[in-house]
């Protein structure tokens, strides 16, 4: 584990300078990142100007919902630093058999293409998303109970490890695929329905989305456990969804690790 | 044929038997309507790229591995260093399966690939220098002897901390050869590591290779178009064409075995000699006041005295064949017809 650690840390460290050698292109990334992210800050305060929460005898208030769109930054911040650059690099590793020299080194070959790449820029918004959480939270008028502050963090990592186990698979597919310039995209869409409350899904078009999206590829709980946990602390014997987000989390990493592997095993390598 | 080769040694450090890889390829009709159709129906074939291929390898052996485009050489490395599994057949490596990808196995051989950059583009090699130092668990002191000495053979101190990416071509192999040895590996898997280098850079890397592999007995099997590298580096040559191993000898077998003349340059001092020599009867090719004979090995000795007594020759040379010439002659004598190409449809 130690080990892993040292290689991830010399990794992030590459990263870092190799970030620092084009300055230029890391603070574009910055300020686009960060001009997206305050656009549709924007346009959610926007929203409640003309409705006082999103659905209504939802509870998803103004505050709240910050604390949600706080608690989705920081998931997918952590998610696009870390894992989204390796994975989108691996599709073109794939395609010119680059990935040859990543599975001759003896070293877990998921760690290395996932984690090999650091994308600091995308740090600024989870930077931002901590921000946003500390000023929803002390606007909200009650602070979340201590045992909110345990499971949060928690619960964070079960979100990202959901992310980062479907980035996973989509990965994988490129293996088989040879080439997959759609995997963020893909990745993009599909996340895309974890960024709003669950209760939005309601009638008879919302209900097969919210089922489909919490039990088959639950990506509705990447954000939405943690964020009601911290914002709108959960009803006396409502754990279940707590439960839920920490199991859909060990299965989606035990389901990606075996879609991997068995991907890998097909490898063919491309022509020199 | 199918080849266990000329070294029964004692202790193999490669054993490769009946080892098979077929490749299912895709056909991609020309046209618009063709690709369309191409949506819901494909055409594919499966491709034999190497068929059954048997070899021995011992320890500090350094075989060439001879063969032309698309003999199947590279996929035979790759299945020898594990990145695919073969479709039929065994291989051990160092004791090991090598499509088994043990930590172990991988911890002990390196793949270097003349095609492929493998160290980090944008950073100087001294930064993937770090990285392998903690990918294969090297302790710091060893690391920096192994690296200092590499990097002192092949003269390349002042480059370990220039980006790579402004590197020349032989600049950057020789940091590949660096990182690749500084596990200090006991086989050593080289596709292709000349190519497009300029001579000078050839030259160093044959001795940096000769003098690595001679310190550490290491094996290594190299893959070349070079017959330089194959002249200057290896004693023993495996020769692959359609996936099967053609020869597997000496280098000096391969001179014995498939060369039947000798060629003989006459310098002459008369032009009028010309003549005379060209009614000798042997192939001749005549360049300004320079002869050049193809004479039937058998009857050199018989012949040489002769033309020597001629009038108006000032020198002569005799010399084999050219290696490449050879090859190129072995390579045709392949076998294309016993390359099987299953049609399927999907």
């Amino acid at each position: 584990m130690g080990r892993y650690l040292a290689i991830f840390l010399t990794f992030a460290r590459a990263c870092l300078v190799r970030d620092m050698t084009f300055r230029a292109n890391f603070i574009l990334e910055s300020v686009t990142s960060l001009g997206w992210m305050s656009m549709n800050l924007a346009f959610y305060m926007l929203v409640f100007q003309f409705t006082p929460e999103i659905g209504k005898g939802t509870g998803w208030t103004r505050e709240p919902f910050f604390a949600f769109v706080a608690t989705g930054l920081i998931i997918n911040s952590i998610v696009q630093a870390f894992f989204m650059p390796s994975a989108e690099e691996l599709t073109e590793m794939v395609r010119t058999g680059g990935l040859d020299a990543v599975l001759v080194q003896p070293l877990d070959a998921q760690f290395l293409l996932s984690m090999h790449r650091v994308d600091y820029s995308s740090l600024a918004n989870g930077a931002v998303g901590v921000g946003l959480l500390a000023w929803a939270l002390a606007r909200m008028g009650h602070a979340p109970p201590p045992v909110a502050w345990l499971l949060y963090p928690l619960l964070l990592l079960c979100g990202v490890a959901i992310l980062y186990a479907l980035v996973i698979v989509l990965a994988a597919a490129t293996i088989h695929m040879g080439r997959n310039q759609s995997l963020y995209d893909f990745w993009f869409y599909m996340t895309n329905f974890s960024r709003y409350p669950a209760e939005i899904y309601a009638g008879p078009w919302g209900g097969p989305i919210r089922a489909l999206f919490t039990f088959v590829l639950p990506i509705l709980l990447v954000v939405n456990v943690p964020a009601r946990v911290i914002a709108r602390p959960l009803a006396g014997g409502a754990w279940w969804p707590v439960a839920g987000v920490v199991a859909a989390a060990l299965a989606a990493l035990v389901v990606s690790r075996v879609v991997f592997q068995r991907s890998l095993a097909k490898y063919r390598s491309a022509s020199s | 044929m199918h080849n266990s080769g000329p070294s029964s040694v004692a202790a193999p450090v490669i054993e490769v038997a009946g080892l098979a890889k077929e490749y299912r390829v895709y056909d991609k009709p020309e046209g618009l309507w063709a690709s369309v159709r191409g949506l819901l129906h494909r055409t594919s074939r499966v491709v034999e790229a190497l068929r059954g291929v048997n070899l021995t390898v011992g320890r500090g052996e350094f075989v060439a591995l001879l063969g032309p485009n698309g003999a199947g050489k590279t996929t035979f490395l790759k299945l020898l260093s594990g990145i695919i599994t073969p479709s039929r057949g065994t291989a051990r490596v160092l004791g090991h399966v090598p499509w088994e990808r043990a930590d172990d196995f991988r911890r002990r051989f390196a793949l270097v690939m003349g095609q492929r950059n493998q160290l980090w583009w944008d950073l100087p090699a001294a930064e993937s220098f770090r990285l392998h130092k903690e990918i294969y668990r090297l302790d710091a002191a060893r690391f920096e002897r192994t690296r200092d000495e590499l990097v002192d053979l092949l003269g390349v101190k002042k480059l370990v901390l220039q980006p790579v990416r402004e590197l020349s071509l032989g600049e950057r192999m020789k940091l590949e050869l660096v990182a690749a040895l500084l596990h200090e590996p006991e086989v050593l898997f080289l596709d292709e590591p000349t190519i497009g280098l300029d001579v000078v850079a050839q030259h160093t890397i044959h001795e940096f290779l000769r003098h690595v592999q001679a310190e550490r007995r290491t094996t290594v099997i190299l893959t070349t178009h070079y017959m330089k590298d194959v002249a200057a580096l290896c004693e023993r040559v495996v020769v692959i064409t359609h996936g099967d191993i053609v020869h597997d000898g000496p280098l000096a077998e391969i001179v014995d075995r498939f060369t039947t003349h000798k060629i003989v340059t006459l310098d002459l001092d008369d032009p009028s000699a010309t003549a005379r020599i060209e009614r000798c009867g042997f192939p001749c090719e005549v360049r300004g006041p320079r002869v050049v004979l193809r004479i039937d090995r058998q009857r050199i000795a018989d012949v040489l005295p002769e033309i020597l007594r001629s009038d108006g020759v000032r020198d002569v040379s005799v010399e084999d064949v050219p290696l490449e010439e050879i090859v190129a002659e072995l390579f045709r004598s392949g076998a294309p017809e016993r390359r099987a190409v299953v049609e399927t449809a999907r």
